[in-house]
């Protein structure tokens, strides 16, 4: 079972470093950001769509927990701990692209 | 992203487990009551019935029906190993999906944080 | 599941263990069953355990049989008893008590040793409910 941070490198690359690589051109903040906007928000999508996955793969394994017909329990375990962090992680990614977002445009021009 | 039937899934599978530890100690209180048949619980067969056809789970703890195991002389039929297994087992299902539901919950939760 | 699997398996070993307790306290209580010398004497009761899907590691045991022992028993020279024959003999039944205890222990260990088993899945499965818990 291949784990999150791993399968999203861009994400993690980005934090590694301290620094969106779109949000911090200057072509973002003019509003016209388009090359750095969508490296962004594609980021985003693609651990949207990963996310989404892995709490489906997490739900079909409650549902089997819950017929009694799920062969290991550590498999449950595992894919509901994987899909919590996912989701933490992109909130997290959510939450300080948004605050960034404000701070910016609080920013005296 | 978050399914609506998982969490009823997992609802429904409580309250049938927790009839079925009821049914347990009613067994093993009746291990020597002479005609006694042991009860038991089947919720798994309408749950999965309902998962597989998508529909959400109807939560009512199952069917309870007498076993027609064979009895010995005085008509009983209550085997304490199995009981005793079935209680263990039910026990720790229950806590499964009392984690699952937790996981579940804070999965939403900590989706709607903004901070 | 693995872990409700093992409960299975050492559910089987219970319950043949215990009729093999049953079946050895059940040769005990009629070891001085008296029978005429003409009749079969009270023959003794073993199981026999067969093994399911043996070496599939899936499996685990069950009963396949009782078998009975020997029928003829010993004559014992009692003439005052209500059932002996012309020449004062009555039937017993061919059981050796210390025999029957020490299968009697044998049991009992083997009884034990599956409930230790339903006891470590028990603690394993608790275990991994913990995960990621910190």
């Amino acid at each position: 079972m291949t784990f999150p941070i791993g399968a999203i490198p861009g994400i993690g690359a980005a934090i590694g470093t301290g620094g969106v690589a779109g949000i911090d051109s200057t072509a973002a903040v003019n509003g016209t950001g388009a090359a750095g906007g969508d490296a962004f928000s594609s980021i985003l999508a693609s651990s949207f769509d990963q996310l989404a996955a892995t709490q489906a793969n997490a739900d079909g394994l409650a549902a089997q927990a819950a017929t009694g017909d799920l062969k290991d329990v550590h498999d449950y375990m595992i894919a509901r701990n994987e899909a919590s962090l996912a989701t933490e992680m992109v909130v997290g990614i959510k939450n300080a692209a948004v605050s960034a977002f404000t701070e910016i445009m609080r920013m005296p021009i | 992203m978050i399914g609506e039937i998982t969490p009823a899934a997992l609802h429904a599978s409580l309250s049938g487990l927790a009839q079925r530890q009821r049914v347990t100690a009613d067994n093993i209180a009746n291990i020597n009551t002479p005609g006694f048949l042991a009860g038991r619980v089947d919720f798994e067969s309408s749950l999965e019935g309902a998962l597989r056809n998508g529909e959400t789970p109807r939560i009512n703890g199952g069917t309870v029906a007498r076993s027609l195991e064979p009895t010995n002389t005085n008509g009983n039929n209550v085997n304490l190993d199995a009981e005793t297994l079935i209680a263990t087992e039910t026990g720790l299902r229950y806590q499964l999906a009392l984690n699952a539901l937790d996981g579940k919950y804070n999965s939403i939760r900590t989706a709607l944080r903004t901070s | 599941m693995a872990i409700f699997d093992t409960f299975g398996i050492s559910g089987s070993g219970l319950m043949t263990h215990r009729k093999w307790l049953d079946a050895v306290s059940d040769n005990i209580a009629n070891v001085n069953t008296v029978r005429r010398t003409d009749e079969d004497a009270f023959q003794q009761r073993m199981v026999v355990a067969e093994a399911i899907e043996y070496g599939t590691g899936e499996g685990g045991v069950r009963v396949a049989r009782a078998e009975f022992g020997n029928a003829e028993g010993r004559l014992v020279y009692q003439p005052d008893h209500p059932l002996a024959d012309e020449a004062g003999y009555v039937k017993y039944p061919d059981i050796d008590l210390g025999d029957q205890m020490s299968q009697m222990i044998m049991a009992q260990r083997g009884y034990q040793a599956n409930l230790a088993v339903v006891e470590r899945a028990t603690e394993a499965y608790k275990a991994a409910l913990q995960l990621g818990k910190g």
